[in-house]
């Protein structure tokens, strides 16, 4: 009998031991962008696109997992003072950059100085400017202290802000950084063809052993979304970012390709102009909210490709449970009659919604042109340039707008500067002293259950003054190779391949 | 000829101040704050104004006319807003992308166009002239990016016979090169070869009916001597003069084709740079095109000087 119970034993091991196959190194990762990424330079970067070549060309302080908690990177722990404003970092052993500078508390230090001065104008600037101090403490630990508490700090590190670049090659590149970036990443920078490719080589030096296993990675833009596919069809691609939502059904069924799907950390939506005009009225607000039923929405213009949503938590958050923030509103006609005649409007209004070119825009926009037209809300559908629609976004000069926002890990980011009394990316000229302060408190509350709930309050508000009318949360593509192995799909939408490797 | 030619070159220098003029008023009338615009979804006042300064937006247009032309005069086009990047090093990086794939599309054009044309109106009102103008209106009418994209997937995808885009430097791999130039000539290629086919037949019935060519033939030269070495060239001037202003728009780039097949040539970085408003990018580029569009028209010129002597006789005595 024992004899069989060791036999078993054995042959289990033999099997998993089969099944988990060993990373392999070589090759080259080709992948396939949907943009030129603009910027190599962390620091100065405003593309999203950039951020994808970022994972593998820089360490950041701390990265995010799966399941967005936060996990070490370039420290290996921290801690975070009683009153929430003094964040120590114990910095990794043996890190080097790609040019042979040693990574250290010195590093550290003046990569926050870039961020912080003012005449070299970091893109990041806004996002560390509660940095009043970063001391040195000893080579491997550096102390960070904030004006004030700021609990969404650690996500900030978790992002651009907290790559780490070269003090030596940034000394003496100045802002020309971009044209030859040096991290401490897996990859190391070898050419930029701007609309061509992006090369990048294996780093021997990374102090992750296991880290690294293709030789190259080669990004190249595809920003026509068929032909990124056909690329990655025609085996000329290993992996690709962002599908067309008809292809979807398709690829989930074929043979030759894989697909990683999952709700991103985005939201979208309609913007309202709460501070003139029309909408100035709530009781209107609320009218044509009533009347938008978002799952057919969803439905008929996304398919299987988003979630309907009424709030900026896509599932993933730990903010996402909230009741005002994931309960779907269902459609109300009688509501919206009611809200019209509250509103002094029993027989409906008209008001212009501006939206990017594009069909899927379009599509959303007639949808609910159709929708609100039920109860005599009349919807004009008017097309406006992105560049110009932002123009118009940032001076209130607008009456209803599609746009939305692409998500970032913490619940701060997805809300704080959107409905904050004069936050610049308060498009709707919001402005509700409450909903200030307890934002200004989720910022300060450590624990997630406290925060959890000043949001619910927040949510709360927010659902009944309707600012913004949110309506859906996307999901996040990549297609690949079978090829390909080991791949992470975090819900930030972003590749990380140091731990990927390719079978021949 | 010399001083023709000369007289032509002078001409130009204003022609591209003009050029140059206008699209600098034209780009700064766009909606949109560049600025805005770069720093994308996520936008916060102290950046914003460090960009602005860079940029220069702080400054009156005129004044910033005015050094930008300067800087040009000097040879030096500036460097890209978006990442530092030398606006002359990246255009001499796509200019020659761009005119390999302009001059294998004006070949593929040209083979399918001239003998097409000249047998069309050899033999008008034949099936072969049915079956010509078939094909041409249909070259014409098919959209780039449909004809791309069933290209990519039945010889790439499918047969696996061209790689489905890209580029590389035909010294780095000549073979590897011409491949990837196959399809995208063949997608511009077609299209052009439509205008120049139904302009040669026409130009070319015009020839056949004059009366030297009926003297040539009552002469007992062969229907093959009389249209290769006559009427033919008499035929090309004016599909020279298309052929010109193709190579010229080829020369500015082909947007939605370089898309498709992955081509980073002038037209992707033409599009990138308008979407993203990196004006220095921009004027760069445009500089250049008309710089090419004036360019093949001089060329063109001396061309119609060879394909007709009178040409050359008209100038001597003028």
């Amino acid at each position: 009998m024992k004899r069989l119970l060791v036999l078993v034993v054995i042959a289990v091991l033999a099997f998993t031991s089969i099944s988990i196959a060993a990373p392999r190194r070589g090759g080259t990762i080709r992948v396939g962008l949907n943009a030129d990424p603009p910027n190599m330079d962390p620091h100065q970067s405003t593309a999203a696109v950039d951020r994808q070549v970022f994972q593998n060309l820089f360490d950041k302080l701390v990265d995010i997992n799966q399941d967005l908690e936060i996990v070490p990177m370039l420290a290996t722990s921290w801690t975070i003072s009683e009153n929430g404003r003094v964040y120590t970092f114990r910095l990794r052993t043996n890190v080097v950059f790609h040019d042979g500078t040693p990574f250290n508390a010195e590093a550290v230090k003046y990569n926050f100085d870039r961020m912080l001065d003012r005449s070299f104008g970091s893109l990041r600037f806004s996002e560390v400017n509660l940095v009043t101090n970063v001391q040195v403490v000893d080579n491997l630990t550096v102390r960070i202290t904030l004006e004030k508490p700021y609990s969404p700090f650690l996500s900030i590190m978790a992002d651009r802000a907290g790559m780490m670049v070269s003090p030596t090659a940034a000394r003496q590149a100045g802002k020309g950084f971009s044209l030859q970036p040096v991290g401490t990443g897996p990859y190391r920078f070898v050419e930029k063809r701007p609309q061509e490719r992006i090369v990048l080589e294996r780093f021997d030096r990374h102090w992750d052993r296991n880290a690294g296993n293709a030789q190259q990675i080669i990004y190249r833009p595809f920003t026509d979304e068929n032909a990124r596919l056909a690329n990655l069809r025609a085996g000329e691609l290993d992996m690709i970012d962002a599908v067309a939502p008809s292809e979807v059904p398709r690829l989930r069924t074929d043979p030759q390709l894989k697909m990683a799907e999952r709700v991103g950390i985005g939201w979208q939506g309609m913007w309202i102009q709460v501070e003139s005009g029309i909408f100035a009225n709530k009781a209107l607000r609320q009218a044509l909210n009533a009347t938008i039923d978002r799952r057919t929405l969803v439905r008929v213009v996304f398919g299987e490709t988003a979630e309907p949503g009424n709030g900026p938590f896509p599932p993933g958050m730990f903010t996402h449970s909230i009741p005002a923030n994931s309960r779907v509103p269902e459609r109300n006609l009688d509501l919206a009659r009611q809200k019209l005649r509250e509103g002094g409007q029993p027989n409906g209004f008209g008001f212009t919604l501006k939206v990017t070119p594009g069909r899927t825009p379009q599509q959303v926009a007639q949808v609910i042109q159709s929708m609100a037209g039920e109860v005599g809300i009349r919807v004009n559908i008017e097309i406006v340039e992105f560049g110009a629609l932002l123009s118009q976004l940032d001076a209130h000069r607008f009456e209803a707008s599609l746009l939305g926002w692409s998500g970032r890990p913490d619940p701060d980011a997805n809300i704080y500067g959107f409905f904050v009394t004069g936050g610049t990316l308060n498009n709707s000229a919001y402005a509700n002293s409450r909903v200030d302060a307890l934002m200004d408190a989720a910022r300060i509350l450590t624990t997630p259950e406290q925060r959890r709930r000043a949001y619910t309050d927040v949510m709360n508000i927010l659902n009944e003054d309707l600012p913004y009318l949110f309506l859906w949360w996307p999901k996040d593509y990549k297609v690949y190779s079978p090829k390909l192995q080991g791949f992470v799909h975090v819900p930030d939408g972003m590749m990380r391949f140091r731990h990927v490797w390719l079978n021949p | 000829m010399t001083r023709y030619l000369a007289r032509r070159l002078l001409l130009t220098i204003p022609v591209l101040f003009f050029v140059s003029l206008i699209v600098f008023s034209l780009i700064t009338l766009i909606p949109g704050d560049p600025a805005r615009i770069m720093m994308g979804e996520e936008a916060s006042r102290e950046a914003l104004e460090v960009l602005r300064k860079e940029m220069g937006l702080d400054r009156p247009l005129i004044l910033r006319y005015g050094i930008w032309i300067s800087h040009v005069l000097r040879g030096d086009l500036g460097r890209s807003v978006r990442d530092r990047r030398s606006v002359m090093q990246t255009l001499l990086q796509k200019i020659p992308v761009t005119a390999e794939l302009a001059v294998t599309s004006l070949i593929v054009a040209w083979a399918i166009a001239i003998p097409a044309g000249a047998l069309a109106a050899w033999k008008r009102r034949s099936a072969i002239d049915y079956a010509a103008t078939t094909v041409a209106l249909a070259g014409i009418s098919i959209p780039n990016f449909w004809l791309g994209i069933m290209l990519i997937y039945l010889l790439a995808v499918n047969a696996r016979l061209l790689p489905p885009g890209g580029y590389v430097e035909p010294w780095i791999d000549l073979g590897r090169n011409l491949k990837l130039m196959v399809m995208p000539s063949i997608v511009l290629g077609t299209a052009l070869a439509a205008l120049v086919m139904r302009l040669l037949r026409s130009s070319m019935i015009e020839v056949l009916g004059s009366d030297y060519v009926r003297t040539a033939r009552a002469k007992g030269l062969s229907d093959r001597v009389l249209i290769i070495r006559h009427a033919l060239k008499n035929a090309m001037i004016p599909v020279a003069t298309i052929m010109g202003l193709q190579l010229g728009g080829l020369l500015g780039g082909a947007v939605i084709t370089e898309t498709i097949f992955a081509v980073p040539g002038v037209g992707r970085l033409a599009v990138d740079s308008i979407l993203t408003r990196d004006y220095p990018m921009v004027q760069g580029v445009v500089l250049f095109a008309a710089l090419a569009i004036v360019a093949v028209n001089l060329a063109v010129d001396v061309v119609y000087a060879f394909l007709d002597p009178r040409i050359r006789l008209e100038e001597r005595s003028a």
